[in-house]
């Protein structure tokens, strides 16, 4: 029978990643056009999974763990969370500059639009077409949140609790309907405690 | 416009900002309490239609904010409440991720990023069925995410490819079964 550690070991065994140490440089108007086009296409709760659709599995600029730690960040901090992800995004490849790029691209065209329905809103808000339509796009919008789950599932150490803290998660915020800070702020820190006492283990076995 | 207006915005919304822990949907009925109870700017029906122009907007659900900065104070307020409620949170992410980004080696960014993962792989899903069921989706909405799914797992399709064809077949299903109401 195996020792403890050599399971762990064992199992910890991420999939070979195919990604790029360092971020390809972006050029400022590219990281912007990128932005506006994710800001004026994309709707609430979704915005994030099309974010991770282009930035992550299109365009290559940031790796899957980068992403979902800044996303996982974006979450957990104030603010909303598109704006959120999209000045992290614009900080790991530009700086500072990148990110305020990134967050501006993000609201500005957007900002220009919801005023411009606000002032049509009375002529148009009545049409049944446009919410169907807008029922399709959040529809969709779940079919990219689902696809950008399990892209990232799928890279998470393959040890007995990680994938235990993520069902727990998932259970008591999707099926139980708990609010979500507290759940969080239980979660992380016990997660981080229990990914450091890892971290540590590895340390001492491979000297 | 009004000076003490456009102050009085900026103090109801950047609170809301430095407080808005889990995003933009979380902040929505501290909104309403605060321009419809507090302030008396909006009436329930009034802030009940402009909720129903931010879902239909793209961009952040945040943005509410701008049609009642408009309705309290113009274009200049939509601007104020904009600012307000976006400028505090992200100077607290871009501290945030500053440091994430100088510690890049340490062994206690490694831990934090390998312990939020799972957390985040439960509310990323978590997330999904959240919108799925207030949406009362049926099958037609079903079939959509699954197609949605499968595609964007099979292909490299892009995002903006995707947002189109999806507006363009509910119009043609929209048309045909609904062709007075369209």
């Amino acid at each position: 029978m195996p020792d403890s550690n050599e399971v762990v070991e064992t199992f910890a065994v991420v999939p070979p990643l195919a990604e790029p140490a360092q971020p390809p440089r972006v050029g400022l108007l590219l990281l912007l056009r990128t932005f506006v086009r994710l800001g004026l296409m994309t709707f609430g709760g979704s915005v994030q999974a099309w974010v991770h659709r282009e930035v992550v599995d299109r365009l290559g600029w940031l790796d899957n763990k980068s992403f979902l730690s800044g996303l996982t960040v974006a979450q957990v901090l104030p603010g909303a969370n598109p704006v959120n992800i999209a000045l992290y995004v614009g900080l790991q490849l530009r700086g500072a500059i990148g990110a305020a790029v990134a967050v501006l691209g993000m609201i500005v065209p957007a900002f220009c639009m919801i005023m411009l329905l606000g002032f049509f809103y009375r002529s148009y808000g009545h049409l049944g077409a446009v919410h169907f339509v807008l029922l399709g796009l959040a529809a969709a919008g779940v079919g990219a949140t689902l696809t950008m789950g399990v892209r990232v599932a799928r890279r998470l150490p393959r040890d007995l609790l990680t994938p235990l803290i993520a069902v727990t998660v998932f259970v008591v915020v999707g099926v139980l309907h708990w609010p979500m800070v507290p759940v969080v702020v239980v979660a992380v820190p016990l997660s981080i405690a229990l990914a450091y006492a890892h971290e540590k283990r590895k340390l001492r076995h491979e000297p | 416009m009004n000076l003490s207006r456009l102050l009085l915005l900026m103090l109801v919304f950047s609170p809301v900002s430095v407080l808005s822990f889990g995003g933009g949907q979380a902040t929505i009925p501290e909104i309403q309490h605060q321009v419809v109870a507090v302030h008396g700017w909006l009436t329930d029906q009034q802030f009940a239609d402009m909720f129903a122009i931010s879902r239909a907007a793209p961009g952040p659900s945040t943005l509410i904010v701008a049609l009642i900065g408009w309705q309290v104070s113009g274009f200049p307020g939509a601007v104020v409440a904009t600012i307000a409620v976006f400028l505090p949170s992200s100077i607290i992410m871009y501290l945030a991720s500053a440091w994430w980004q100088r510690n890049e080696k340490s062994a206690v960014r490694k831990a934090i990023e390998r312990g939020l993962a799972p957390v985040a792989v439960g509310l990323i899903f978590a997330g999904a069925v959240i919108v799925l069921s207030s949406a009362h989706a049926g099958i037609l909405a079903l079939t959509t995410t699954a197609v949605v799914c499968v595609l964007q797992s099979a292909t490299k399709i892009s995002t903006y490819g995707t947002v189109g064809a999806v507006a363009a077949v509910y119009l043609v299903i929209f048309t045909l079964f609904h062709p007075l109401a369209a």
